[in-house]
Parts: C-alpha cells; structure tokens; sequence
C-alpha cells in the first residue's frame, strides 16, 4: 500500500526457493560466535546486586567490603553512575516512549531491580562480592495490579508520565456512533478478558561485553535486535558522541521482540569497563533473564459487541488495560498497537475503543511477538465464537461473513489491500472439510470416552512495519566487487530467522546473480548503514525493498559498464544468473567478473549504491484450524494438530517462512495453556523464574503441524510482495485453542493460559 | 585450590588445572576453548550444553570437570567426519531449516547422534523422546524431527 505501482510479475530464479543458509552452517558446527563466546584479554565479570524487595526507598548503600573483596576491580551504586533520565524503549522518531528510568536510582521498583554493579576477576567473585554489599531500604508500600494502582491514593511508582501510575494518556478511538450501533443491533455480548505473563524465554540469556580503547571509544558487544538504537541510547546516557560508541552482533540466541530494550546492564556493564579500564562481560543467569529480562503485558480486556441476527457486527466497545510493570520500556507502544488493532479484523463500522497502560511494582514488560494484539485479538475471536454459538452458526461462517477484506480501513489508516483473511478461512475449511469435521464425535474412542475432542478456528492480521508508530527508514548498501561478486550491507540484526539469507536472495534476484556470490556483512555500527532494528515482522518487507532497490541501482551501473566494455547500448543488453548478454544474440556475452574486471584502458572498478526506504504499512492474515483432546479426568489439554493458513504475500524463502509460522504455533500454545510467569501479589516476588517451573512446549507437547503458505494478497509495499510473517501466527493459535477447547467440552474461557485446574473446576460447576 | 585434570575432547587429550567447583561446561568453554558447547541456564534444565561423555549424553553444566578425569568428551565440534564434511545430521539440519537461532542446536545435534548411534530407526515417538531434554524456542521441533529421520535414512543408505 505505500506505492501504486502494480507488483512485478517474473519468473524468479532465487526468490521463493529454500537456498542454504549460511548461517545455519557456521550453527550446525558450533563455530557460530554469539556475544557469551567473546573473552577479551584481562576480561572483568560483572555481575548486579539487586533488590529483595518490590518498593522501597535505598536509605543507604555500603559498598566497602565488596571492594575490599579480593579480586573486585569496581563497585557502582547510584551514587557513583551519571544520572540521566531515559527511555527504556530506544525506538528512534517516536514520540510514544516515556522517559522514566535512570541507570541505577536511589529508589527500587520491582523486586529484582539492580541496585549495584561489580566488577571482578572471576564471575564467582563478582557474585560473592554483591553478597558484601549492604543496602538499607525504607520500605514503600507495592501496587501488584493495575486496578490496585490506577486507586485514588495509590503509591506512585514514576514522579514523571501523566500521573496516577499511568504510563500514558488512554488510548482512545473513535469511529462511527457507538449509541446508533447498540441500538440497530438485535443482540449484545460482554464479557471480560485476562491474559497472563507469557515470558519469551529466548535459548540465550541477555549476555555484553564492553571495552574501551585509549581514544575514550566504547566497543560493545550485545546480543540486540537494535544495534543502533543500543549505541543512540548508550551515547546519549554516557555523553558521547555516536562516533565513540561501537556496538557489535554477529549471532544472536533469539530474542522475540525481547531484546530490543536498552537493558540497565548494558548501561552498567559499559561503566564498570570504564570504571576499570579493563573489557568487561556481564552475561544474565537464566534467573536473571525472568527478573530483569522483558514479558508480555498481562492485560485485562473488557469487551460488548452487538449483533445483527443474521451476523453482521454492528457495535464494539472495548476497554483494555495491560500492566506495563515497574517500566514503561514498550508499554506506550503496545498499548497504541494492541488497542487500535480492535478496529479492525472483523469489520465493524462502530467502534470505541480505550487503551491505559498502567505501572506496577512488577517485573518490566516489554515487546515480545504479537505486541499487544495477542491480548486484544484472543478477546476479538473468541466473542466471534461465542456470537455464532448465540446464532446457532457454524463459526467458520460467522467469521468468514465478518473479516475484513480488500478496501476496509486497517488500523494504520489505510485500505486493506487484497482479500488474504478471508482466502485463508476459506481454504482452511475447504482443506479440512471443516463441516464435516464440525458434525463428528466429540468422543470418537469408546475405549477412551474421558478424552473429549474439540476443533477451532483462531484469526489474525497483523502490520509488517510499526507504522504509524514509528516511521521507519530501512537502508541497504550493494557493492559489486571486481571479481564480480556482491556485497550487501544490512543494519538488520540476525537473530535467527534467516532474515540475512533472505535479504541476499532478493539482491541476488534483483541483480541477476548467483545467489552463492552475494555476502551479507553485518552487525557493526561502524561498517553497516543505519538501521532501526529487527521487529514489527518487518526486515523481509522494509530492509528487504532498501536492498532490493540498491540492487536495481548497482545493475543498472554493472550494465552501463558492459555495454562500454561490450561497445554496444545499456539497453541492448541484459544480465541474469551472473552474465551480461545481447538480448539480440545472447551468444555474445561477459560475465559480472569481466565486467567488473581490468580490461584494456579500463581498470577494475567497484559499483557502489544505497537503498532507503520509509514504507508505511502492509497486513499479512492466518487463520488457524486447531485440534484438541481433553482428558476430562486430568483436566490435561492436549493439542493434536494444527493447520495453520497464511497469507505472507510473496514467500521469499519457504522454509524459513514455516519455521516462523510452526515456532510461533510453539510459544502460543505455551502462552495458551502452560506459560505464565507468576510474580506474588503480596510481596512482589517472582515465583517461577526458571525453566522448570516456567513451563514450555517441548518435543513431546509439540502438535502435528501441517503450514499453508498462501500467496494470496502480495502487497506493493515489499519487495515483490513479501509481507511478514514472524509475529502472525502467535496471535492466531491462541484463540484457536480457546474455541476448541469450548468445542470439544462446552466451557468458555476468556483468560490464558487456561490450566488443567480451570479445566476441571469447570467441569465440575458445569457438572453441578 | 585447581586441581590437574585430564580428558579427550573429540579425541584429543587435554589437560587443565580446574577448580573443584568447575563445570565440564565452563572447562570446555573457557579452558579448552570451545564455545560450540552453549550455556543455557546452568542448571541442567535447557540441554543446550548436551556433549557425550563416553558416548552418552549429559548436560555438562551439571558434571563437574574433575568427574571427566579420563573420559571421552565429544562437542559439536567433533561431529564433522572431515574438514569440508558434515555430518548427515549437520547437513539435514541446515537442508531441513532445524536450526533458527541455533544456541539449542549444538545440544540438539549431539542429543540426536545419540539416539541415531543406539536406533537407526528411530519412530517419530522416538525422536519426540530423545529430544524431551533439549529446549528449542524457535522452530516448534517439526523441522528438527524432520532433519533427524532425514539423516537416519541418509545414514541407512550410506551404511557399509
């Protein structure tokens, strides 16, 4: 939707094949270096004291027995580090960040907040050297609910923001007259809606490494989707200027939207390198990624919809809250996203929504895949639901009759290009002979008749870019080298997905080369251009097009030179899997190589060319078709299989895109069912911060996943008509889940994750 | 106080003076020098730091180093028969897209030659079971149990 022109039609030679990734090879041999593998000579260890208490006011802080430890080189509190307000959040051009944290405070916000920062020879040092650190705290009283904090009287957690604990003024949209659509509507359904603490539990904790050089530069490594944003913020904390601050990334453990905060131990580990003159690491213990790490926003929904009989959404009011915890890091950002994404996916001309993000003495929450649009859309779909069981309609029918479709307005403002979610539903059912799958048996096993089966339907869209929130700028260099193979450089980071490959292809497509002679170099502020971060599912579409768009420069240029070197006219010739040849007589040709190569008078050259672009925004749609068992006896849910459909728009890689889609379906139906990170409501006191008590789908919950990959609304917006994929199916399968589960055993409900506990108190009440 | 300690890492002998308290993971990592071996938690409960230690798996962060005296110790980065060889499940790792952000997956690979080396033909229940101990977050594990039959009938087909 941000340009008019039609989309290219070709017959692709490397877009839309699964080509090796380079990566993956250097992962598969364990060469693959992430940030932990770096030990810098006389490297330091660092390690953070933090709080045993969820709000308090630091009375005092005694560091001079940790220091005299043998073996620690520095101790930082409050007292000794520059105190300059920030953002949490450093997205770039946005207005939505609340400047609230300091690098270390003489106030505690949540329990497991840093209080203090050491440096030693050895991690084991460092770590009995906090044990030495006496802080004395002036107790606070805690707020652990957002409806405890918004109270009149509440403690104020922040001195800045708007007040009352919020994060930012409510979000407010207004469409169409809510009253006029009460009235014309035959029936209404209100319900209410909670969502859990899914924490995203990445493989590799949140790990840096800080060093400074003899001209007061910082080099640092960090394990970030936001390299440049790391060096924005660190520089502007630390009084430098971005020409001093380094910061590198090669491989990344994960990071699902998590790791794209300036995180205070990053601010710290930067000081104590200072502080010592000496590298430093500071790596997270697993604990430590739960405590001081970043989760989904638990969110409290309440929602009234009004009906037509014959189906038709004519009213929708919707009241969101979601708990931003001690922070307010991404809350402004997923409350605007999550808020103003109920506009949409199910047409309705009536609409009043209002979002509050709300501070609490808890754990910070941040972004994380699916960015407030999980918590609003579980709501969306699962009334849908509840509408068509009102109605006495099958749900597919109902939804089918109410997504949004070519025209209609998106949450960004713009019209919907192409009928994607309904393609999608459509094809689900059909594949699946979903009528028919409807009438079955519930209880198909006699010799099992406790094990209840359930199917349901969960649908999603979601922006590739965070437009209109941030407006984005994607850039990309091409450089034909003069043995004619391509380098492109990508402020994108690397933190899984395959998005380098991904961008190589497209250059590669562009360019009309072998997709073996492009390289990707990466990952350092210092070489690569200016990027604004991997998130918003967006590298494909936004850095995608920049490379996209510097390839067709460098060809243009790559031509120009051989039809000189040819004697012939630029356009008489063409160029495609490394060879420039008349079009008139392909026989008569060059290769790239000779192109760019010495030839008689004329040197070896490089061709060098820039892509930028500011795209707005294009939605990609899932609809996800989920089969469950219950045991009715254990309260157990299993989920038994999933189809899920997508419309990507052009697939660029295919089987990276499934992997997004199937790890996705992983964390949500952990989200789902089993995944909640449990802070007390009392103390403040984190309770399961480890993976044993965090519990997660693995090998043997897994489901049989059969990924639809449809290509049914490409959108002008990227390259070919590439869309994202990364943040989609998270949103679907969640809903999806719920409905089945009230399918398979008549229960409705309206919260995640829905435990065993729920499943059999609600049997029992429906029982009695 | 170190004490000398002395294994084999993908056949060859180290030594190293350790101390008490230290893992066969930080000794891989920070004395041998090998960092394919990842650290997930520490605790024995992620798998990324599977390695096999006379032939079965154990999370190294759990073993101390000192309990390696006179074993045989083999990392991912033993696995590749060759220079420019991989091995089957390297290869069907990287054909099959198993590996996403990949800090599961030298874990995972060592896990799974395990399983191939004690069940050539492992069923699809199998696999689910042999990985139980290994955490992925990124793939959903449908492209790891399809890189794992892939190689078990690559090495089928190969198999003197």
């Amino acid at each position: 939707m941000n340009m008019t022109t039609p989309i290219e039609q070709r017959e692709f030679k490397i877009v839309g094949k699964s080509v090796k990734r380079d990566d993956v090879l250097e992962k598969v041999t364990g060469e693959a270096q992430y940030t932990g593998d770096i030990k810098l000579p006389g490297m330091l260890h660092g390690k953070i004291k933090r709080a045993a208490i969820a709000h308090a006011r630091i009375k005092s802080i005694d560091v001079s027995k940790a220091l005299a430890y043998p073996g620690v080189k520095a101790v930082l509190t409050h007292e000794t580090v520059p105190r300059v307000l920030h953002y949490g959040s450093p997205h770039p051009r946005s207005a939505s960040c609340t400047k609230d944290q300091y690098i270390l405070d003489h106030k505690v916000r949540f329990w497991g907040e840093g209080v203090a920062a050491v440096a030693a020879i050895s991690e084991e040092i460092a770590d009995e050297a906090l044990d030495l650190i006496e802080v004395e705290y002036e107790a606070l009283p805690g707020v652990f609910e957002p409806e405890d904090a918004v109270q009149l009287g509440a403690p104020l957690i922040h001195e800045v923001g708007p007040g009352g604990n919020l994060v930012l003024d409510p979000v407010r949209v207004n469409r169409g007259d809510i009253d006029k659509g009460f009235a014309e509507a035959d029936f209404v359904l209100e319900g209410t809606f909670a969502g859990g603490r899914p924490h995203p539990a990445y493989m590799e904790p949140n790990v840096c490494v800080a060093d400074w050089d003899g001209s007061n530069k910082l080099t640092f490594w960090t394990s970030t989707q936001t390299s440049f944003m790391v060096r924005g913020i660190l520089a502007e904390v630390l009084g430098l200027p971005l020409t001093k601050v380094r910061v590198l990334v090669d491989h990344m453990g994960g990071g699902f939207g998590a790791k794209q905060d300036l995180f205070q131990h990053e601010f710290l580990c930067a000081l104590l390198a200072k502080e010592t003159r000496r590298p430093v690491k500071m790596e997270f213990t697993r604990h430590e990624t739960f405590v001081a790490g970043r989760s989904r926003h638990p969110c409290k929904i309440w929602l009234k919809q009004g009906f037509k009989n014959d189906g038709t959404l004519v009213a929708r009011d919707m009241k969101l809250v979601y708990d931003s915890g001690a922070y307010g890091s991404h809350g402004p950002g997923v409350t605007i996203v999550g808020t103003t994404a109920a506009t949409s996916l199910y047409r309705c001309e009536n609409v009043r929504l209002e979002g509050r993000c709300v501070y609490t003495n808890t754990p910070i929450n941040g972004a994380f895949r699916g960015y407030g649009v999980v918590q609003s859309y579980y709501a969306l779909d699962i009334q849908m639901d509840e509408a068509a069981e009102r109605l006495g309609m099958d749900p597919a029918e109902l939804k089918l009759k109410n997504v949004v479709r070519a025209g209609d307005i998106a949450p960004s403002g713009h019209p919907i290009i192409g009928h994607g979610l309904e393609i999608c539903l459509k094809h689900g059912i059909d594949v699946l002979d979903w009528t028919t799958l409807r009438g079955r048996d519930r209880t198909p096993d006699p010799k099992r008749p406790h094990i209840r089966k359930g199917w349901g339907i969960g649908c999603e869209m979601h922006g590739s870019s965070a437009y209109p929130g941030i407006k984005e700028q994607g850039n990309a260099t091409v450089k034909v080298n003069e043995d004619g193979t391509v380098t492109l450089l990508t402020g994108a980071a690397g933190l899984g997905t395959g998005a380098h490959t991904a961008l190589a292809q497209i250059v590669a497509e562009e360019l009309g080369v072998r997709f073996e002679d492009v390289g990707v170099i990466h990952g350092d502020t210092d070489v690569v251009p200016w990027d604004i971060g991997a998130f918003a599912s967006h590298t494909t579409y936004l850095v995608g097009t920049a490379a996209k768009m510097a390839a067709e420069k460098v060809r243009a240029a790559v031509l120009a030179r051989a039809a000189m070197k040819l004697q012939v006219s630029a356009e008489e010739i063409d160029l495609s899997e490394g060879k420039v040849f008349l079009i008139a007589e392909p026989d008569r040709s060059m290769t790239v190589s000779e192109a760019m190569g010495p030839s008689r008078g004329i040197p070896a050259a490089n061709i060098v060319a820039n892509g930028t672009y500011e795209p707005t925004k294009s939605y990609s749609f899932a609809a996800h078709f989920t089969e469950v068992d219950i045991d009715t006896e254990t309260g157990i849910v299993e989920v038994k299989r999933v189809v899920p459909v997508h419309d990507v728009g052009r697939v660029i890689h295919p089987i990276a895109a499934q992997g997004q889609i199937e790890g996705g379906i992983q964390q949500g139906i952990g989200h789902t069912l089993t995944e909640d990170y449990v802070i007390d409501k009392k103390t403040g006191r984190s309770l399961n911060a480890g993976l044993v008590d965090y519990k997660m789908p693995l090998s043997m919950d897994m489901p049989d996943i059969e990924t639809i990959i449809l290509e049914a609304a490409p959108d002008p917006g990227g390259p070919w008509g590439a869309k994202g994929v990364g943040e989609d199916p998270i949103i679907a399968i969640g809903p999806s889940i719920a409905n089945a589960i009230h399918d398979a055993i008549g229960v409705r409900f309206h919260h995640y994750p829905i435990t065993p506990e729920d499943i059999l108190k609600a049997l029992r009440e429906k029982g009695a | 106080m170190k004490r000398m300690v002395e294994f084999t890492v993908n056949g060859e002998a180290r030594e190293m003076a350790v101390n008490g308290c230290c893992s066969l993971l930080d000794a891989l990592r920070d004395e041998v020098g090998l960092t394919g071996t990842k650290k997930g938690c520490d605790v024995g409960d992620c798998g990324a730091c599977t390695v096999l230690v006379d032939g079965e798996p154990v999370n190294a962060c759990l073993m101390l180093a000192v309990e390696a005296e006179g074993r045989a110790v083999e990392t991912v980065e033993g696995l590749q028969p060759g220079v420019d060889r991989l091995h089957p499940l390297q290869d069907a790792f990287m054909r099959h897209g198993a590996s996403q952000c990949g800090f599961c997956t030298p874990g995972i690979l060592m896990m799974a030659k395990k399983l191939l080396d004690d069940n050539p033909h492992p069923s699809d229940e199998d696999i689910r079971f042999g990985l139980s101990g290994n955490i992925c977050r990124c793939t959903g594990y449908t492209k790891i149990f399809d890189a794992i039959k892939s190689a078990a009938r690559e090495m089928e087909a190969t198999r003197p």
